[in-house]
């Protein structure tokens, strides 16, 4: 069979006919609206396939599977606190978002307390979250490169960045957004065949579960892939229970406060809200992307299972168990394909990995976008910017994201996908988390409280997970949501209490983010 | 149509002591008030469910990870799949509840509300 008729060739180069087809159709951005936010245009339908798109990321689509398969009981907690994010978002925040009604993130702050400080702070933030979420993204589109076309490393960052400077720099927002809702029915797609196969196959969960659970012993058939030579001993034990990646109730619990509240802080999600065209819709569109959240993390789970159930049994084809070994936990899920459903359901596996990291960095970069070309560039450089130097602006910003997050794509070959992405929830949840909840229902939140939350959470967050060494052990967590998300949200409140100097129309902007809205008469 | 600037560039506000600031009109207290007891109320009973399984899994182990169907625990079930429909329904409920106030906002008070203005 010729190479490119391959069906993992063939099935990613169709996605990526599609996605340029796409772009091509939606290239014309006249006016900023249309570029940072699609012109305000998406329904609930497009726009929560498009937040499912931007949320499951591939973190979702080949970590949480891996961490399952790699840490059991602790890999399906890591899916239970990623589950938790969007409802709690849905609940404070979309609706009130919606009717603020902006362009960026850091909008909501400048607007809230008229002040250029305040839009500073939130755009180092945004760039600090959205580079912290882009490096495991382009690492896992660059291992799918390498593991099954045979590309470097290197390469796959460099094509993954070409690719999105090209399909967001292009389509902007409107491109953006309708690439990244097909792009999420290609992932549920490929995991309804997946979980399809699996029970087809008669790997029932509760059995395998048990099977699993109860395998004591060396794994057949590993010998050959390993470096000492020897099969690989597993003990079904370790698998049971939670305490193997969370060594303490604690952990777990800074753990859950970190992904838990995370999403409601996550620039490219928190974004998504402004695109629709009124809050009710936001709010539908949040209930269908948390519907399909759910789904896709109880197949992730699932999966994993199946995966590991799989590598057990060493009755799987050599190349599988060679791709178990040697790929790590983070290729988990094109390898389970392969066993499951042979080439065509590994090619559909291929292509949806693809479109999960077009998808999610797709997001990063229209956040980060607005961040350096709306907030940064046009507030603080150039004043009097017309709206076609805008939307050019945006454009070109794309480009110099695309060099800044290949370098760090190029620093993290050896992180997990699924570990970092929970670092960059972690930062989300001490520095906009706190923002957005007060800011949206606390008059009492003042400037200088705002900007010491931000500040206070990203420099805390920060040191925990970079200088974690440094710090008593009793303050060592693998993910510090219990020490510095209430450092965020007391630095808030108590420098807010200090200053006491609240905006004068801040009752006006209360009355817009919770006024009754027209649509609803 | 929810609101919408008119203008990228905003302008300088006063600020005043909190202690001064006009209470709030009466209908954005209301609605406020609702909104926040609905979603308050069922956060604290998702965090209560969420925060259920990890303290259980430390303190009752022995209970939580005994089997319930196959291979299954009562912590792998709760934890990988009562949580995922959960995440659900409570958005459910709030949407659902958030509509039907809207809709009777709407019937006692058809006017839209003014947009704030900024720039």
């Amino acid at each position: 069979m010729s190479t490119f008729l391959e069906p993992k060739f063939l099935l990613t180069l169709i996605l990526m006919g599609t996605i340029v087809y796409i772009t091509y159709l939606t290239k014309r951005s006249a006016t900023a609206s249309d570029y940072f936010v699609g012109g305000r245009s998406f329904g609930w339908f497009t726009n929560g396939s498009a937040i499912g798109g931007d949320y499951l990321s591939a973190a979702t689509f080949l970590g949480i599977a891996g961490l399952t398969y790699q840490l059991g009981y602790d890999g399906a907690y890591y899916a239970f606190c990623f589950s938790i994010g969007l409802t709690l978002l849905a609940i404070f925040v979309a609706g009130p978002l919606r009717r603020f009604g902006a362009y960026t993130v850091a909008d909501f702050l400048a607007y809230r307390f008229h002040s250029r400080r305040a839009r500073l702070a939130a755009v180092a933030v945004v760039l600090a979250i959205s580079g912290f979420y882009a490096a495991p993204q382009l690492l896992g589109a660059a291992q799918i490169l390498s593991m099954f076309f045979g590309t470097s490393y290197e390469f796959g960052i460099i094509f993954t960045c070409s690719v999105m400077i090209f399909y967001v720099g292009i389509g902007g927002m409107k491109g953006t957004t309708l690439n990244q809702a097909l792009e999420l029915w290609i992932r549920l797609g490929a995991f309804l065949l997946m979980v399809g196969a699996a029970i087809w196959g008669g790997l029932h969960y509760q059995d395998i579960l048990a099977s699993i659970n109860e395998f004591k012993g060396t794994i057949t058939g590993t010998a050959g892939f390993t470096s000492d030579g020897k099969d690989i001993p597993f003990d079904g034990s370790v698998w049971t229970g939670t305490g193997n990646y969370f060594p303490s109730f604690w952990q777990t619990i800074s753990m859950t406060i970190g992904l838990s509240l995370g999403t409601i802080g996550l620039p490219h999600i928190l974004l998504r809200f402004y695109t629709n065209p009124s809050a009710k819709a936001a709010r539908r569109s949040a209930l269908m992307a948390i519907g399909i959240a759910s789904a896709f993390f109880l197949f992730a789970v699932y999966l994993g299972v199946v995966g590991r159930s799989i590598f057990l049994t060493g009755e799987a084809d050599p190349a599988v168990m060679k791709d178990l070994i040697a790929g790590g936990n983070n290729m988990v899920v094109p390898s389970t394909a392969q066993a499951l459903g042979g080439e065509w359901l590994l090619g559909l596996v291929i292509a949806g990995a693809f479109a999960a990291v077009f998808s999610n960095l797709s997001g990063l970069f229209i956040a980060s976008s607005g961040a350096l070309a709306h907030d940064l560039y046009a507030t603080f450089f150039r004043k009097n910017i017309t709206e076609k130097e805008r939307v050019i602006a945006g454009k070109l910003s794309i480009i110099v994201l695309g060099v800044l997050y290949g370098v760090l794509g190029l620093m993290v070959k050896e992180a997990s996908i699924g570990h970092l992405v929970a670092l960059a929830f972690t930062v989300a949840a001490s520095t906009f988390t706190p923002i957005f909840i007060l800011g949206i229902w606390w008059r009492g939140m003042t400037e200088k409280g705002a900007i010491a939350g931000l500040v206070l959470g990203l420099v805390s967050s920060m040191y925990m997970i970079f200088f974690k060494t440094t710090l008593p052990e009793f303050l060592q967590f693998n993910v510090p949501g219990i020490i510095t998300v209430p450092i965020g949200f007391l630095s808030v409140y108590i420098v807010s209490k200090l200053d006491r100097k609240v905006p004068s129309d801040v009752n006006e902007f209360m009355k817009q983010v919770h006024s009754k809205e027209s649509e609803a008469a | 149509m929810a609101g919408e600037y008119r203008e990228y560039n905003y302008v300088a506000a006063d600020t005043i002591d909190v202690s001064e600031l006009e209470p709030l009109d009466p209908e954005t207290k209301q609605i406020m008030k609702s909104e926040f007891s609905t979603g308050i109320k069922l956060t604290l009973f998702y965090y209560v469910f969420i925060l259920s399984i990890p303290i259980l899994n430390w303190y009752a182990g022995e209970f939580m990870f005994s089997r319930m169907w196959g291979g299954m625990t009562y912590s792998w079930f709760f934890t990988s799949i009562v949580a995922m429909a959960m995440a659900f329904v409570i958005a459910l409920i709030h949407t659902t509840l958030y509509e039907k106030r809207l809709k009777n906002q709407a019937e006692q008070s058809p006017a839209p509300a003014d947009g704030r203005r900024i720039g």
